[in-house]
């Protein structure tokens, strides 16, 4: 292949990383912005939310695309639930307090790893996608007689990883939509621009937090479960989504939820396309050295606003 | 009847109020008068639920307003406009009174009737709130907390950095409300500002009520005033 065709193919591979990556650091960036609760345990809840996906399909005979289908409606709403739990009986406890949410959340992290590791065992499972037709892609060639349309061999993609694109951008703007232009959307940016005031103005601040805790990590989940079918689900594969979501965070400006889109899909795409020509360790240290670089001339990140 | 009996209030360790004790009744302006760090917006935060009682009462109606959780309070119909404004900075006109209107479940003529006290309002309802001006932030905190649709408003500091003609609407506003029937706690620093308007005026003084006078007394005698204030 060429290199356009190349780069084309490997665009595309971040385009899948940027979309999943963008729905975790999302529920990420909405926990921080909302509650100032910094959750070192969101990559479990990510790890949870694609392994549970493998229990559920494994567990439902028939036809592989209905489990699938099962899998990413319950997944993460019994990861979401986990963690409204997870907010009243443990960070609601401790009062949302931020170096002690830090260490709790942490100890979670562990808790949820080494109990998954417990019921379903250390190996990788495999999900099986609910369709994953290939699908040549075309390319623009240049010629004597202008662009030509060519269809390289062995450039493709599957369907599947068409779906996981446009379901994410399809979760993104239902999202947007419920936060700009709900009740409960209105509510929860009223408490995170000034939780005491929005109690004076009868707004159940526990309620709100429990909400969001669950919503940030269901989020994770499905981010997990629409990649499930294309890497294995492990007990051990939080680690490195907590990692970049982190970094889309923070490039993003903290708990800016538009930056946090922006940064995922500049990071997923940096990732996917170095992963591809180079190697996946070369792709996390650049974006590394680019959260360095953010903070040294933009400490507010992209989106960010100056905090007093 | 709205009354606080007794209240001692701490921040962590540090304790603020000492017993303190007050009272308005519908149809009242109680004004609050007292120096920087005397604990007036502590005793209202303390009202609004917002900080925890370490001994005392206060009771809406006889109802204990300290029992309940801090957002069920405004919907027992008690309204505060915190000193700041504190708007939410980020959503527009339209939404802040939007929630002053779900605290209470009320409808469109308590906004529409909220906006007839301010027009200026009615011209930037899609606004951002921190693109307002300081004169019509002050108009939104009070149209927000008219949304709701208040028994009793707490008013902290209303007319801070404001210029005489918006001090004097704010001023007309809070009488409209006693006229209503409303009761009005009023914290002020500008005597003269409120003084024409006030029923009766509690001087705190070290986190306690010191002197309770008349205010139509507090003209004739102005010492009190001198001695509370140091003006
Ligand atoms: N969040 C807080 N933490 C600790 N101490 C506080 C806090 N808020 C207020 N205080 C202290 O409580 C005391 C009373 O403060 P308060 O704000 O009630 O005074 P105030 O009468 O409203 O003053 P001002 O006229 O300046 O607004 C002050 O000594 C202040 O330092
Ligand atoms: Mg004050």
């Amino acid at each position: 292949m060429d290199f356009g065709p190349y780069l084309f193919a490997a665009s595309l591979e971040g385009a899948i990383t940027a979309a999943v990556l963008a729905l975790t650091a999302v529920g990420l960036s909405l926990v921080f912005g909302v509650m100032r609760v910094v959750n070192v345990a969101h990559g479990e809840f990510y790890m949870l939310g694609a392994v549970l996906a493998w229990w559920i399909t494994s567990m439902i005979a028939g036809h592989p695309a209905l489990g699938f289908w099962v899998a990413i409606v319950v997944a993460p709403l019994i990861v979401g639930a986990l963690a409204m739990l997870c907010d009243r009986f443990i960070l609601n406890k401790i009062n949302y307090d931020p170096e002690r949410t830090i260490v709790a959340t942490i100890g979670l992290l562990y808790v949820i790893q080494q109990s998954t590791l417990m019921t379903f065992g250390p190996e990788a499972r495999p999900v099986e996608a609910p369709f994953n037709e290939r699908i040549a892609l075309p390319w623009l060639e240049p010629t004597n007689a202008g662009l030509q349309v060519i269809w390289p061999t062995g450039l493709s993609t599957t369907s599947y990883k068409l779906f996981v694109i446009a379901a994410a951008v399809t979760i993104l703007l239902i999202l947007w939509l419920v936060m700009t232009r709900t009740r409960i959307g209105l509510i929860m940016r009223a408490t995170q621009l000034d939780q005491e005031m929005a109690q004076a103005h009868g707004i159940d601040v526990n309620k709100v937090y429990a909400l969001v805790f669950g919503l940030g990590a269901a989020l994770a989940a499905l981010g997990a479960v629409l990649v499930v079918p294309i890497q294995q689900a492990y007990y051990l594969m939080g680690s490195d989504p907590l990692l970049l979501s982190f970094i889309v965070v923070i490039i993003g400006g903290l708990g800016s939820v538009l930056g946090t889109v922006v940064a995922a899909v500049l990071i997923g795409m940096t990732d996917g396309i170095v992963s591809v020509f180079f190697t996946p360790t070369l792709a996390k240290i650049l974006a590394t050295l680019l959260v360095a670089f953010v903070l040294i001339f933009k400490p507010n990140g992209l989106f960010g606003k100056r905090r007093e | 009847m709205l009354t606080i009996n007794k209240i001692d209030v701490a921040y962590d360790q540090v304790q603020v109020l000492f017993e303190l004790s007050l009272s308005v009744s519908r149809g009242e302006i109680l004004c609050l008068l007292g120096r920087n760090g005397a604990g007036k917006t502590t005793t209202l935060k303390s009202i609004m639920g917002l900080l925890p009682l370490r001994a005392g009462r206060i009771e809406f109606d006889g109802e204990p307003l300290n029992e309940l959780a801090a957002h069920l309070v405004p919907t027992k119909g008690i309204a505060y406009v915190p000193q700041g404004r504190r708007l939410f900075s980020e959503l527009s006109v339209q939404q802040n009174m939007e929630i002053g209107l779900m605290t209470s479940g009320a409808g469109k003529e308590t906004k529409d009737y909220a906006l007839s006290l301010f027009p200026r309002l009615q011209e930037r309802l899609k606004q951002r709130a921190e693109t307002l001006s300081g004169g019509e932030q002050q108009m939104l905190a009070m149209a927000r907390a008219i949304c709701t649709k208040p028994e009793v408003i707490l008013l902290d500091e209303p007319t801070e950095g404001l210029q005489p003609s918006m001090t004097s609407l704010i001023r007309d506003v809070i009488v409209q409300m006693k006229q209503q029937n409303v009761a009005v706690i009023l914290v002020e620093q500008h005597v003269d500002a409120v003084l024409s308007i006030a029923d009766r005026v509690t001087f705190i003084e070290h986190g306690t009520n010191a002197d309770t006078v008349q205010a139509a007394q507090l003209q004739e005698n102005p010492s009190l005033i001198q001695q509370y204030l140091g003006v």
